[in-house]
């Protein structure tokens, strides 16, 4: 009699190498566990665990041989015991249960059981304590450090415990709160949330004291006292999260607000321009949707996911994967996923900040611990889930300590038209059935939409957190885009995201008019939830259908085929009321128009902030040579192969340009996928933002992302005319004035350089506040607000196979610099490394840069250009480098100057809107017929040797190509 | 010719493998495990059973384990049937892993499972191109490859074989890949070369027959020539090095 099974394997595991290898050569051995919640008997522990092991490479520990086979390993004196906390998502639990019902029949039933992972260590206590550290995380797991003597003895008396989610058996009784009360009770209710019989509270609801008026107002009119589940409905819908509206709201004069007049008014005077609308949907589905070819459209959505990210990392960046591809699922009538985008920015890994969300107490997580657990998030959702990810970057700022920015994104892909219907039209109508389809509702996630909202303080609720389960969503996912879309099984569909059922279903509802829900028919994932918290959980991997009555059965018949539960739990009516039931109470009941448009809109201010003048940085003396690899070393240049490898962008076998380019393994500024076998058309993807050039000149930064974006498509092969753009803005504090003209200031750069390059946004985002309030080692209060960070996405379609380039020139082919380089090095990469005298910050001239795009592309499609670089961060001097890495061919480069600019400043500054470029030299006859000289300079030519030269006057510097690589491939310090 | 494509639970390269077949002549299908298991039968239909990469049940308990012991418990003895007809099998990555958990390949003791795939020595997930040999092998599926360059990506690569069944692995000539370096030389077990440390730089398997074919590197993401990482410098050949292991496919039958 057991109840558990521990499984260990014969060799030394990967995992266990990479522990070692950390941990100074400890003996370490990792132990595999699942506690029962039942006790086994012998026949079922060796059935069981024959299930799940295997008995080649492991060993299954028993009462007999556990002594024996533990000390062959090494004298170990400690365990470490690792498991989730109670309800927290443990998809490998999950798979055990699965593999016992399918397996085993109905021969063991209604057990628990949990995943642990026991570490087995040979070292003092403070290294255990500092390995615990390092591999787990106390919001969301239980860590027991035991001696090793007590790990045999629970071994042998059976003393592994299971944390079941037990959870007061209550009854529901229907909940009124009181809202006449003073400002101060009203705005107690609005931060720490509704207060429970007990005295305690339900945890922050975002909700200020204007918002908590209207909803007292709204009452007063309609004569009753809210229920808790209207007014945690409304906090979820009000949200900043789900309504923005600090982007809606007036600001100085502008009435209608950043968004409509800023983003949405740049679509719509492009679409107003352009005789060619590419544009299919833009800004009310999940994502925004263009023309792929005449039967495709491609949806494009990118999300942000920092604050659950900040508090458990791994679950909050898988969480935001799996997340944002449900948004493309949610697109139109169901986009099928077909590649993925990251951009993490965070603080520098090998650094400790120390920070405490309290005094001296609830210290923030490592940042080495958050950098590692984000990368590994994303490969676990987006390697799982089949989906390629082949796009993306890190960039790193002490300033982002206090809180990462992990975004997400997603492109997919769906037919124009489904059975005769536009797919991107979805209505559901009076009288469908309201489907929920994938996981159950459980307490996780619970206020994500609110406290997402909201800096991070102290009272940041814990079960907030979620963690993505990429195999049900797989599952899900195949159901829906395979077999119900194609057959036009539902009318509406949408994602089950921030806010949960409140969120989908209130949108939905109104195609239709309204909705009545029976709460009780949820499927929950444990017993014991409130009305309230089954309607805002954020329980992922769940999408909400809208199912024709006649239809519904055939629709879950095919769920439940497939392994995937679909539960009826309403429907939607035409009259415009929101409604929601327990047991037949009714708990909810709201006017459709108050619910969506009942919040108090904001009126901001800006003004003018002061700008911090960097100190001027001595200019430390050293050979360029030597300053190159210093550049080509920092952790903001140096390659990010080590994620674009961990990153599976080969499945679905769309990859065309892939992350690593050439032989010398680049990691690319863009990306292809070709996402059809029968046509040639490719999609290109990149993304900028600058951070850095943000404090200096928010207007200039937006300017520059929006460029960077835009060049590195051209410079991919993108057709000019289908390019479309994504803002994805990630503010500080945006309840300052100063940091609201930056964001005015930042969207009016969105305007006119959206509207200049004639890229319409598709679709965007925004997180406001993303500071964290808290305390340093020393217990002083402390506040770091990371960098206004305007993330853009580009999408742009390549319409031939032979319009791609390549970043790798060929012997004998000369060297160009397309477009004019300045003293702009303030704020640079070299400028933070090197140090800098007098500069300017980086300015966009869309004229300029317009000229060099449509000669690229001109001489790109007549076969002139042979290979091709966006010159970004370190500026020329990194690209010419990189250039030689990846084509491991030497190259010379005279630096005869012109226009009174200095060796550094032509080699590193910053300016945009340039393209370095080789070509046959017979070719430069007709690049003179496109390119004006002003435009270009020749500086160099491709020797094939394995060196890079550099000719300043009559000294030559020169450097291996070999020694390049190696600074430019080292490792990250503390990744 | 039919192939039968597998699907389900997290197995997710169904759609390119399919394709890469029917490129080159096949008519085939996806199959939903569940449905195959409701319908068995339907196997008769198909020449060719085709189990794909993926994630099925997101590697959890081992990579491969939770899908063998599904086909086990419920399709064990139609799937050792058609093995010994002179059918196809393959399985890719993912499939791979699920056939080294049925004892598919090598099958040199028809009964318990003999090999096991651990994961890679690097520790980490490894998505990159690999250079690979044929080693000396009848199977159907190598037939006259000498080398290959195609993409492997994966967290458990590492085949981890007894020593005396390594022997007997050897001497009836059941490895059917193996990493080499830039050289064509074996690899040696060097990093990245051979990219998860499998013992003998050993990345495919296959029966006593040759007709299963169990390998880690993914030739339907190597099926045209612009899937090669460098494909702009050489576009001369329509098709990647992966297209000749379903025309072997073919071949068989043709």
């Amino acid at each position: 009699m057991t109840n558990t099974i521990q499984i260990l394997s014969i060799e030394k595991t990967g995992k266990e190498s990479s522990l070692q290898k950390e941990h100074n050569n400890k003996s370490i051995k990792i132990i595999d566990g699942y506690f029962f919640s039942k006790n086994l008997d012998d026949q079922k522990f060796t059935k069981i665990s024959k299930l799940i092991s295997n008995d080649v490479s492991q060993t299954i520990l028993t009462k007999k041989n556990v002594n024996k086979i533990l000390f062959s390993y090494s004298n170990f004196n400690w365990a470490v015991e690792i498991k989730f906390l109670p309800g927290v998502t443990d998809n490998i639990a999950t798979t055990v249960k699965e593999i016992i019902k399918d397996n085993l029949k109905d021969s063991f039933k209604s057990f628990e059981l949990s995943s642990t992972k026991i570490i087995l260590i040979k070292g003092r206590k403070e290294d255990v304590t500092k390995i615990s550290k390092n591999e787990a995380n106390p919001l969301i797991q239980t860590i027991k450090i035991y001696p090793f003597k007590k790990y045999l003895n629970n071994f042998k008396k059976n003393q592994f415990k299971i944390e079941e989610v037990k959870l007061p058996k209550k009854k529901y009784n229907k909940k009124e709160i009181n809202l006449d009360i003073s400002d101060y009770h009203l705005s107690l209710i609005g931060k720490l949330g509704i207060e429970e019989n007990d005295k305690s509270r339900r945890g922050t609801l975002g909700l200020d004291l204007e918002s908590l008026k209207a909803i007292r107002n709204y009452f007063s009119t309609i004569k009753r006292k809210p229920t808790d589940v209207e007014i945690e409905t409304l906090a979820q819908t009000w949200s900043e999260h789900c309504k923005h509206k600090i982007f809606s709201a007036k600001i100085d004069d502008i009435h209608e607000g950043i968004f409509k007049k800023y983003i949405k008014g740049a679509t719509e005077k492009i679409i107003q321009l352009r005789k060619d609308n590419f544009c299919v949907s833009l800004f009310t589905d999940n994502a925004g949707g263009i023309e792929f070819n005449k039967d495709w459209i491609m949806c494009h959505k990118v999300e942000t996911h920092n604050t659950p990210s900040a508090l458990d990392p791994f679950g909050g960046a898988i969480t935001g994967i799996v997340g944002v591809n449900r948004d493309c699922l949610g697109f139109g009538k169901g986009a099928k996923p077909i590649a993925n985008t990251y951009a993490y920015y965070l603080a520098d890994p090998n650094k400790k900040y120390q920070l405490y969300r309290q005094k001296n107490k609830d210290p923030m997580l490592p940042a080495n611990f958050i950098a590692k657990g984000i990368i590994s998030g994303v490969r676990v959702g987006g390697n799982c889930s089949g989906i390629p990810t082949p796009q993306g970057n890190v960039y790193f700022d002490d300033r982002f300590a206090g809180k990462p920015l992990v975004f997400c994104g997603t492109v997919g892909i769906i037919p124009k038209k489904i059975k005769g219907k536009l797919s991107h039209k979805k209505k559901a109508n009076p009288g469908d059935i309201i489907l929920m389809a994938g996981g159950r509702v459980g307490k996780d996630g619970i206020h994500g939409a609110t406290f997402s909202s909201e800096e991070l303080d102290p009272n940041s609720p814990v079960s907030a957190v979620q963690i993505g389960d990429p195999i049900t969503q797989k599952k899900m996912s195949d159901v829906i885009i395979r077999e119900l879309r194609d057959e036009n099984l539902y009318s509406s569909i949408t994602d089950n995201g921030a806010g949960g059922l409140s969120s989908s279903i209130g949108e939905m509802a109104k195609e239709s008019g309204g909705f009545i829900v029976n709460l009780e028919k949820v499927p929950l994932k444990y017993n014991g939830l409130y009305p309230w918290e089954i309607w805002v959980s954020e329980s992922q991997e769940r999408m909400t259908l809208a199912v024709p009555p006649a239809k519904v059965k055939k629709v879950i018949k095919r769920f439940n085929a497939r392994g995937v539960e679909a539960t009826i739990i309403g429907k939607f009516i035409k009259k415009e009321k929101a409604i929601v039931k327990y047991n037949k109470t009714e708990i909810l009941n709201l006017d459709m128009e108050f619910l969506h448009e009942g919040y108090p809109k904001l009126n901001l201010k800006t003004s003018f902030p002061k700008i911090k003048k960097e100190k001027k940085k001595i200019i430390k003396k050293s050979s360029l040579i030597d300053k190159l690899h210093k550049l080509l070393s920092s952790p903001n240049i140096v390659s990010k192969e080590f994620i674009a490898t961990q990153y599976d962008h080969e499945v679905q076998a769309n990859s065309i340009i892939k992350p690593l380019q050439g032989e010398g393994r680049v990691f690319g500024n863009a990306t292809a996928i070709k996402p059809l076998f029968d046509d040639e058309k490719s999609i290109a993807l990149s993304q900028a933002a600058y951070p850095q050039y943000a404090e200096t000149n928010p207007y200039d930064m937006a300017g520059c992302s929006i460029d960077t974006a835009y060049k590195n498509l051209i410079v991919s092969g993108a057709n000019s005319k289908k390019i479309a753009i994504l803002d994805n803005f990630c503010w500080c504090s945006s309840d300052e004035p100063d940091r609201l003209y930056q964001l005015k200031e930042a969207a009016k750069a969105c305007y006119d350089y959206a509207i200049a390059y004639q890229t319409p946004f598709i679709s965007g985002k925004d997180s406001m506040f993303n500071d964290f309030k808290g305390f340093d080692k020393t217990g002083k209060s402390v506040k770091i607000s990371i960098p206004p960070t305007l993330l853009i996405s580009s999408i742009g379609v390549v319409d031939r196979i032979s319009h791609l380039t390549k970043i790798t020139p060929d012997d004998g082919d000369i060297l160009l610099v397309l477009g004019a380089t300045r003293n702009e090095l303030q704020d640079s990469v070299y400028s933070k490394i090197i140090g800098y005298e007098k500069s300017k910050n980086p300015v966009v001239n869309s004229k300029d840069a317009l000229r060099t795009y449509k000669n690229f592309e001109k001489a790109n499609k007549l076969r002139i250009i042979n290979s091709a670089i966006g010159i970004d961060l370190g500026g020329l001097g990194i690209a010419v480098i990189k250039m030689g890495i990846a084509s491991k061919k030497g190259l010379k480069i005279d630096l005869k100057l012109k226009n009174k600019i200095s060796v550094d400043q032509f080699l590193f500054s910053e300016t945009q809107s340039r393209i370095l470029i080789s070509m046959k030299k017979n070719k430069l006859a007709n690049f003179k017929k496109i390119f004006k000289a002003y435009d270009y300079t020749i500086i160099g030519k491709c020797t094939g040797s394995d060196v890079i030269e550099f000719k300043d006057n009559k000294k030559i510097i020169r450097g291996k190509i070999s020694d390049f690589a190696k600074s430019y491939k080292q490792n990250i310090k503390g990744l | 010719m039919n192939v039968l494509v597998l699907s389900g639970y997290g197995i997710n390269c169904e759609n390119e493998t399919l394709h890469a077949f029917e490129v080159v002549g096949f008519k085939g299908k996806i199959v939903h495990i569940n449905d195959l298991i409701q319908n068995p039968k339907q196997l008769k239909n198909y020449q060719v059973f085709a189990i794909p990469g993926g994630f099925s049940y997101g590697d959890d308990t081992g990579s491969g384990n939770a899908m063998a012991k599904k086909i086990m418990t419920n399709l064990y003895d139609q799937l050792i049937d058609f093995s010994l007809n002179d059918k196809l099998i393959i399985g890719i990555c993912n499939g791979c892993q699920i056939l080294i958990n049925l004892g598919l390949v090598p099958s040199l003791n028809k009964k318990d499972p003999e090999v096991a795939m651990i994961e890679n020595k690097s520790g980490s997930y490894e998505c990159r191109w690999v250079n690979l040999k044929v080693s000396n092998n009848k199977s159907p599926w190598l037939k006259k490859i000498s080398t290959m360059n195609l993409p492997v990506a994966h967290q458990e690569g590492q085949f981890m074989i007894p020593v005396n069944l390594l022997k007997n692995i050897k001497a009836n000539n059941l490895i059917g890949l193996q990493y080499i370096d830039h050289q064509k030389k074996l690899a040696k077990g060097q990093f990245p070369f051979n990219p998860n440390g499998s013992k003998d730089d050993i990345a495919a398997l296959t029966n006593q027959n040759g007709n299963v074919l169990a390998m880690m590197p993914h030739p339907e993401r190597a099926f045209y020539h612009y899937h090669n990482p460098n494909w702009q410098n050489n576009t001369s050949k329509k098709f990647g090095d992966g297209y000749k292991i379903f025309m072997n496919a073919k071949k068989f039958f043709a």
